[in-house]
């Protein structure tokens, strides 16, 4: 019989598809003469957080709707689960949860009452519902809220119901979009602990423009600026790529600035940023130092040079590069450098 | 078919919880009691008179149930398209306020499941509302002497059902244009106002115009619901108004997520 194999094909096709992985292609949205996105492109595996990071009006949201199949991409596909967003819509919305930017919610219901509703429209069956409404209220702390009617729900308790609202289907693909805005740190820190256990069965991608979660919660980071794609990686890749093209601080002593960058102009991988005194008529300079190369290969040519030159070396550093800086780097230095390429 | 029963539920359950459908009832039930009796007064005093005249041999023949249902139908007409545009001001209006449009539309729901859920909700509420007026309608109808036929008073309250829910889809459509409850409320008023106007400009004359006017006339083809004369075409009218709104609203909903901003 043919049944068996084709039932285990179908089996198969079924488990990929739950798996839940989501890939977009060079996705662009345009609002009129407005370009929202441009040409964004990642991968998201299966079981993945995803942080999606940026500066506010950075296209975040309107990522997050195109993946989310609100809004239908200008160019570009994006898939989730294997599901075209725009062709197979009804089968992506079936798979995934979403939280919008401003959570969904009907103030004149109770959190319970709302919860049975979502579950309804996301097609869970009428058996699972109980069931399903009880382990998100459980999931998100909401339980003593459960008869509570959402108008008088404080900002944080809307905030969790919204997540628990994505939640209630039980999708393999989560789509949160500034889950812990407008938390206090106490909420911030469940909440993310929330997410961090839905990861490994769920393939999470999360909005955020606060750095430190995507540092805490996130596998792989992508860092969108002005509608495009600047930087995707590990926070741990990330933050290695900058520690590369990492800044020195210097202090030393020199009569004259024109004596200081003589000593280091001959030095192939280092570009002299600035030399500045420590104060008015001050011997003393600050010199910060930049290179593509890596540090361990230029500070020492560095520190060589400027005593050769008779310059008093005082202090030499560098900072730890944070995802916060090179959050910054990539997201101020306008046109001077192209993005970086994608790491590995 | 299953999100058009959840939002069918949602919406009903909406109604029943609001604060504003308890004064929109109140009022209706007040001013329907209020003019009823006020007909049924009118009404029994009329036929005194008549009872009066025909001892002195001058038989004048006077339904007193077809006026008193008659005037009473009409009157509830008058009353509910005063009405109508709260019960579907908030209907998409609200839902695009507060952003759970986003919900719906990411829901494995279709837009047409989404209208016809909330058309059918505000439908059977308006039932609802006409529940109490009919009870005591038929009720003083029963007293009647000779018997009346109730049938003749049903096909009213189904005719007065047909125009609620004809100005309900249109009612939708307008809320789905903006997510102001208020424009909402004041253009629906204005599409009944028109309503009103097309009434008034069909006339009685005779030409093709005015004829035309009378067929598509919404208030013209309840009167004749509510005189008991029932033609297929008027149904037809009704229901494809009724199609025609929420095919409307299912367009406009589905441009909304392409003009986004």
């Amino acid at each position: 019989m043919t049944g068996l194999p084709t039932a285990r094909a179908n089996a198969v096709a079924k488990v990929l598809r739950t798996a839940g992985a989501i890939e977009v292609e060079h996705l662009s949205k345009t609002y009129g003469s407005f370009t929202a996105i441009r040409d964004v492109s990642f991968q998201v595996n299966a079981g993945e957080i995803m942080g999606f990071l940026g500066p506010n009006g950075a296209g975040k949201t309107t990522s997050m709707r195109i993946l989310a199949g609100y809004l239908p991409a200008s160019e570009g596909t994006a898939r989730v689960a294997g599901f075209d967003v725009h062709e197979n819509s009804m089968a992506v919305r079936q798979r995934i949860g979403y939280l919008p930017e401003n959570p969904p919610l009907y103030p004149d219901m109770t959190v319970e009452a709302y919860l049975h509703f979502v579950a309804q429209i996301k097609r869970v069956s009428p058996g699972d519902r109980p069931r399903r409404v009880d382990e998100v209220l459980r999931r998100c702390s909401l339980e003593e809220k459960r008869h509570t009617l959402i108008r008088k729900l404080s900002k944080g308790f809307k905030q969790r119901v919204g997540i628990a609202q994505a939640l209630v289907h039980d999708p393999p693909v989560i789509i949160l979009d500034e889950p812990t805005i407008g938390l206090d740190p106490k909420q911030i820190i469940e909440v993310r602990n929330l997410i961090k256990s839905l990861a490994g069965d769920h393939t999470i991608v999360l909005s955020t423009h606060i750095l430190p979660e995507v540092s805490m919660t996130c596998d792989r980071v992508v860092i969108i600026n002005r509608g495009q794609v600047a930087a995707i990686g590990t926070p741990a890749e990330l933050t290695a790529q900058l520690q590369d093209r990492q800044q020195a601080r210097l202090l030393v002593g020199a009569t004259e600035e024109t004596a200081i960058r003589a000593a280091l102009q001959p030095l192939p991988q280092v570009e002299v940023v600035s030399v500045q005194p420590l104060a008015a008529d001050s011997p003393r300079w600050q010199v910060q130092l930049k290179s593509s190369a890596a540090m361990d290969g230029w500070i020492p040519e560095a520190a060589k040079a400027l005593v050769q030159a008779g310059i008093d070396l005082y202090e030499i550093g560098r900072s730890q590069a944070s995802l916060e800086e090179i959050f910054l780097q990539l997201t101020t230095q306008e046109g001077s450098e192209g993005p970086l390429e994608e790491a590995a | 078919m299953n999100g058009a029963i959840a939002i069918f539920r949602k919406e009903l359950r909406g109604y029943f919880t609001s604060p504003i459908a308890y004064v929109v009832a109140a009022v209706f039930w007040g001013l329907a009691g209020f003019f009823f009796f006020n007909i049924l007064v009118r009404v029994i005093n009329f036929s005194q008179q008549v009872d009066l005249f025909a001892q002195f041999g001058q038989e004048n023949p006077f339904d007193a149930a077809t006026i008193l249902s008659q005037q009473f139908l009409n009157l509830l007409g008058t009353l509910s398209l005063f009405l109508l545009p709260i019960f579907t001001m908030s209907s998409y209006a609200e839902e695009r306020r507060r952003g759970t449009m986003e919900l719906l539309a990411t829901s494995p729901i279709t837009n047409l499941g989404v209208a016809v859920g909330k058309w059918l909700a505000v439908w059977v509420f308006f039932i609802t509302l006409l529940l109490p007026p009919l009870v005591y309608h038929v009720l003083v109808l029963s007293s009647a002497n000779p018997a009346v036929d109730y049938r003749l008073t049903l096909m009213g309250y189904v005719g007065l059902t047909l125009l609620a829910g004809s100005v309900m889809a249109l009612g939708l459509f307008i809320s789905s244009l903006t997510d102001s409850t208020l424009i909402a409320a004041v253009a629906t008023f204005g599409l009944i106002l028109l309503l009103w106007v097309i009434d008034a400009a069909a006339g009685q004359e005779e030409n093709w115009v005015a004829a035309t006017l009378r067929h598509v006339s919404l208030l013209q083809q309840y009167s004749n619901w509510v005189q008991g004369i029932l033609s297929s075409s008027s149904l037809i009218l009704f229901l494809s108004i009724i199609v025609l709104g929420l095919f409307a609203t299912v367009q406009s909903v589905e441009s909304l997520r392409w003009q986004q901003s």
